[in-house]
């Protein structure tokens, strides 16, 4: 599974410990109904190194989800191992953050409130620092003037952009997004995707990017790690080796981009047409 | 009073639908006064001016009007209404204070759901009148039956509902208080509860009118006071237009607690207030 990954410079000493280290894991369920076993992954393998975006691709289906809360810690593995800085997953962990596709926000609560909870729980909020934070993580997003906005009176962008805020206040080593900008409009997810990588880069938070969207892949992902389903299971890794910043406009003419979105289409439509038939 | 008007599914909106739904509050509250009062003004007309039915089986408003100053001037009013809602606030409150922890813990254990959940349903779907007789039984002639039938016509759906808020907490926003980490206790203080608020207040507005209707029941016979007596008694002198003031009232208290209900739950839980719609 291991790729082209060794081209980085820095020969000097051994190169440094993974931040997030999968080995074998497998997650299988027992479907109630029907008395079988379904095995959502299997036989995952992959190490990411701090400061790295990666982007895992692929179909509906393909248990890319299952594999991102198993490293949450929301999901026991059911053979294999992952370990986030050299210690094994037990549970989620202040070090990890997830920011969802649906954006799990507590519809009783504020902006500043939502945002508040990523502080809240584990740390208490103790001292005076935490407003200044929660409000600096606002600003961050761009909701500055919506802090007393409750989240339905609030645009699905804005809402995902609550989540982010909620994640970036915990500050993690490690972010967690499972398809974030999946259900938000296809211009506010251009402008949202542009905006999520210059927070990454700005932040150099270690980052774990679920999509289905080839092109979000390529323009998020320092690597990009495809999944196929059936069972799911990581079915290639590729370095995408495009300069940043990156967007739409100024890599469409790239060939680097071109040769990867039409590789990663011929090997994402030949997952869509396999998941298809065995339905 | 607009709630009644907006609410619904909106499906397409054409001609009236548009005009309604594109009403002020104020432009609502017009719309449902001008509904009364043509219902009134129609009713009138049948029963009081054209002499349609006879005014006996069904009084005119006026009479009805007629009827309830009666009522008051002649000091009949207050001692059955103050008896009934003595009986009916009572009946509530211990319902409410019964249904709102074992409706959580029901919602929250699997096993106490298992065990409790048949006994409540069963209980529910078992007509308040087919108490009534028991309930004389047990608690003799005075308010004490008409609380008994008042609160265990309104627990169930206080239970039932604060019940199932419970289970259907939105699983994403639990992960997500798990994810920032949130204890056991901690997801139960700062996510279960507060998504089980607006369950608990359509529950309570389901338990207002079937409170009246157990009191009422309760009080139509073998009672000396209450509304419910008040009724019975107007009816057997041919006092109908006083029967009708007496229903009146109920109604007007009934959809008053609701609405009540409704103003409480704006205050406790901000975040459910509809947007324009």
């Amino acid at each position: 599974m291991t790729t082209t990954t060794g081209q980085r410079g820095e020969p000097e000493a051994s190169p440094p410990a993974p931040l997030i280290s999968v080995r074998d894991l497998s997650v299988t369920y027992d479907v109630a109904r029907t008395g079988k076993r379904l095995i959502a992954i299997e036989g995952v393998d992959l190490d990411v190194h701090e400061g790295e975006f990666v982007t895992v691709l692929g179909p509906s289906g393909c248990g890319k989800t299952t594999f991102m809360n198993v490293v949450a810690g929301l999901v026991k593995p059911s053979t294999g191992t992952v370990l986030v800085d050299g210690s094994p997953v037990t549970g989620p962990g202040p070090d990890r953050a997830v920011v969802f596709q649906d954006y799990a926000l507590l519809p009783w609560r504020t902006v500043f409130d939502n945002v508040k909870f990523g502080l809240e729980m584990q740390k208490g909020l103790k001292g005076e620092g935490w407003r200044d934070r929660v409000q600096e993580a606002i600003e961050m997003v761009g909701l500055a003037g919506f802090e007393s906005s409750y989240p339905r009176e609030l645009s699905g962008g804005m809402q995902q952009r609550v989540g982010l805020a909620r994640a970036f206040v915990a500050e993690p080593r490690i972010l967690l997004m499972d398809e974030p900008l999946g259900a938000v409009d296809a211009l506010t997810r251009e402008v949202m995707r542009d905006e999520i990588d210059k927070l990454i880069q700005k932040t150099g938070k270690t980052v774990l990017f679920i999509t289905h969207s080839i092109e979000e892949a390529i323009l998020l992902g320092d690597r990009i790690v495809v999944f196929k389903s059936h069972p799911g299971a990581i079915k290639e890794v590729i370095e995408t080796g495009l300069e940043r910043p990156r967007s739409e406009r100024s890599v469409q003419h790239d060939p680097r981009f071109l040769e990867l979105r039409d590789h990663l289409w011929e090997a994402l439509q030949g997952e869509a047409t396999a998941a298809a038939v065995s339905k | 009073m607009s709630t009644f008007l907006a609410s619904g599914p909106n499906l397409g909106r054409g001609g009236v639908g548009a005009w309604l739904a594109g009403l002020s509050p104020a432009g609502k509250a017009g719309v449902l006064a001008v509904e009364v009062v043509v219902m009134l003004v129609v009713w009138q007309l049948v029963v009081g001016v054209f002499g349609w039915i006879n005014p006996v089986f069904l009084p005119p408003p006026t009479a009805i009007w007629q009827g309830f100053v009666e009522l008051v001037s002649s000091g009949v009013l207050w001692p059955n209404l103050l008896i009934s809602l003595q009986a009916w606030l009572i009946g509530f409150v211990v319902a409410a204070v019964i249904a709102i922890p074992v409706g959580l813990l029901m919602g929250t254990s699997l096993p106490v759901d298992r065990v409790v959940g048949p006994i409540a349903w069963t209980i529910y779907a078992t007509p308040s009148i087919a108490y009534q007789p028991l309930a004389k039984a047990w608690f003799g002639f005075g308010i004490g039956p008409v609380i008994f039938l008042v609160a265990i016509s309104a627990l169930f759906p206080i239970l039932l509902n604060v019940a199932a808020g419970m289970r259907t907490t939105n699983p994403s926003i639990i992960r997500a208080g798990r994810v920032y980490g949130a204890s056991r206790t901690q997801l139960y203080r700062w996510v279960y509860l507060p998504s089980t608020v607006p369950f608990l207040f359509a529950g309570l507005r389901q338990a207002v009118v079937l409170a009246t209707i157990g009191m009422v029941v309760a009080e139509l016979s073998g009672s000396a006071i209450g509304m419910g007596a008040l009724i019975i008694k107007s009816v057997n002198t041919y006092q109908t237009d006083q029967a009708f003031a007496a229903i009146a009232i109920i109604v007007a208290w009934s959809v008053g607690m609701a609405q009540f209900v409704t103003l409480v739950e704006r205050w406790v839980a901000p975040w459910t207030r509809k947007g324009r719609r």
